[in-house]
């Protein structure tokens, strides 16, 4: 048995829209003796942008019961989508400093037949890699060293609000672009990098035409930095620059087509998994630039 | 000696220019021969400034400054007569009769009587207590993506909280434009927790019906399914493809959490925030 497990948390987006991110996280983690345990039953975060801005206590106490089955585990959550670690590190925060909002919570918990007791810590999939798994476990777990320059995009809620998750400096982090460059990419700078992909706090659904402009920005500035795909750690943001990305074209007439990769997809490649193995082929923007750059340089597989 | 004609000629031009704008400065109250008068006064003091110069260069000046005099003031002239009209054209008398940025403003100004007291106390309670530390320096707007595309302005709202205008806030469509990147609540200089702000008085939008039916759709999936963005029959064949099971291991394979999770809907009141009807299965 692996020395360390965690509760594996999936969410929404990645698992019932890009399950090639599941599928190489799970390879990646039994790589590294790294155990992840499912979060039976679990469900939605719940989505921050819609269940915050309408009712914080109802998106309490729905993250209050998904940190239950992990505490009923005893392990801490994993999660690789920043929005899910938004809502629940926020919630695991707020219920242990706020004794006041604990038993409220507690309260409708009860309704469900669950207690939340604050006994484990939420963590995001690139934190662990990076504190628990290390850089040199991880340089052995790559086989197939990627010649590929990248746009790494760290979106919001993975290191911010920094005050309380305290990853990495918010402006100026380095955390992504490390664990992007392990692998033998380049984590290429662009204008504006911190920017958000304009899909968050329910915009996306909200209006359309503000998040594609929010895309269209970033899109421009990675184009312009001359890269060869996306790296990102939030499925959500992963789905607005890969459906995002056609959604821009279409209003703005651009062409753009810059392939997307979920760093967990990223460590697939350089695992040397097939694009079937990650689900890259189900990808809106066609990956195929990409993953042909790989085969030229290392002569092909 | 080129280049001293040259000077000679730079020299009146802005001269010239420089008594033409007195003249539009001055307005109507100088009369067109004072202008005159001051126009031609500058002459002698440029000409006092340009005394050590052989003779062939004067007379050359001379003859430049004829050339360009002669060229000059007849345009001179033109301006003028143009000009007169102009000023004829703007009858004040006209202009009180309708003064239309005035109008409708008692329906726009907010008064004390727009004001909630207890609007700033009831976000800082529901954990924003920072609320009141704002000293609107402008910081969080500077920073705010969506601050530069839509009208949204986020030291506005935080402003407006703080007054206790409460329906301005809640009422407001620009609200929802923020994606809750956190760069305001990073750069706040006094720390305050901007995006819980922003949140809780979207709580208060909701509660008072500000709600945008894709959001209420997405609410309903929850309630319907767990999941926020349910599986798919395209996503579970990929699923199948490689090797995982086609249904994740969440509320979508376990009917007993998704029951958990209703009931806490149920114990919060969410169904009812977003009108779902049990019986229908659907939002109304």
């Amino acid at each position: 048995m692996a020395e360390q497990e965690f509760a594996y948390f999936l969410g929404c987006i990645m698992n019932n829209r890009y399950p090639g991110i599941e599928k190489s996280t799970r390879i990646l983690f039994d790589k590294l003796d790294v155990g992840l345990k499912d979060m039976e039953g679990a469900s939605c975060c719940p989505a921050p942008g819609v269940f915050g801005s309408f009712d914080r206590t109802t998106w309490a106490s729905i993250a209050a019961r998904n940190i239950t089955i992990a505490e009923e585990q005893g392990n801490d959550i994993m999660t690789e989508c920043n929005g899910c670690f938004g809502s629940l590190f926020e919630t695991n925060h707020m219920l242990h400093e706020n004794e006041e909002m604990k038993a409220k919570i507690n309260e409708i918990l009860a309704e469900a037949g669950r207690e939340f007791k604050g006994e484990i810590n939420v963590r995001h999939f690139a934190e662990i890699l990076y504190n628990d798994v290390g850089m040199d476990k991880l340089a052995e777990a790559v086989t197939k060293p990627l010649n590929l320059n990248v746009a790494v995009h760290y979106g919001c809620h993975f290191l911010k609000p920094s005050a309380e998750i305290e990853i990495d400096d918010p402006m100026k982090p380095t955390i992504l672009d490390e664990l992007v460059e392990i692998t033998g990419a380049k984590s290429v700078p662009y204008k504006d990098k911190m920017m958000c992909c304009g899909a968050g706090g329910g915009l996306r659904s909200r209006d359309l035409d503000v998040t594609a402009d929010y895309t269209k920005e970033k899109l421009t500035n990675m184009r312009e930095a001359g890269v060869d795909a996306i790296i990102n750690v939030c499925p959500f943001c992963h789905l607005q620059f890969d459906v995002g990305q056609v959604e821009v074209n279409d209003k703005f007439g651009t062409d753009f087509n810059i392939p997307v990769f979920h760093l967990a997809q990223l460590y697939g490649l350089a695992m040397g998994l097939s694009k079937d193995d990650i689900t890259v082929d189900a990808h809106q923007i066609n990956t195929d630039p990409a993953l042909s750059k790989l085969d030229i340089i290392t002569g092909g597989e | 000696m080129l280049g001293g004609g040259n000077d000679t000629e730079e020299q009146k031009g802005t001269e010239e220019q420089q008594s033409e704008t007195e003249m539009k400065d001055e307005g109507t109250e100088t009369t067109e021969e004072e202008k005159l008068e001051t126009a031609e006064k500058t002459e002698p003091e440029a000409k006092a400034e340009e005394p050590v110069k052989d003779k062939s260069a004067k007379e050359e000046k001379k003859e430049i400054k004829e050339k360009a005099k002669a060229k000059t003031e007849p345009e001179k002239k033109t301006k003028k007569s143009e000009k007169k009209p102009e000023v004829e054209e703007k009858p004040k008398t006209k202009r009180s009769d309708s003064m239309t940025l005035l109008e409708g403003r008692e329906e726009d100004t907010l008064t004390r009587d727009s004001i909630d007291e207890n609007f700033k106390q009831e976000i800082m309670d529901a954990g924003a207590e920072t609320l009141a530390l704002c000293f609107q320096c402008g910081t969080c707007t500077g920073a705010c993506p969506s601050g530069r595309r839509t009208p949204y302005r986020i030291r506005q709202i935080v402003r407006k909280s703080v007054m206790g205008f409460k329906e301005e806030v809640i009422s407001d469509d620009t609200l929802w434009m923020c994606t809750t990147c956190y760069e305001c609540q990073e750069r706040c200089p006094r720390g305050i927790k901007i995006v819980d702000i922003v949140k809780i008085a979207r709580n208060y939008a909701a509660k008072a019906g500000y709600m945008a039916p894709a959001h209420k759709a997405v609410g309903s999936f929850v309630l319907k399914t767990g999941h926020g963005v349910p599986i798919n029959d395209a996503t579970m064949a990929l699923r199948k493809k490689v090797g995982l099971d086609e249904l994740p291991p969440t509320t979508h394979s376990f009917p007993g959490a998704l029951d958990e999770v209703q009931k806490i809907i149920k114990a919060t009141g969410f169904d009812d925030l977003i009108g779902y009807n049990w019986e229908k299965g659907e939002l109304e």
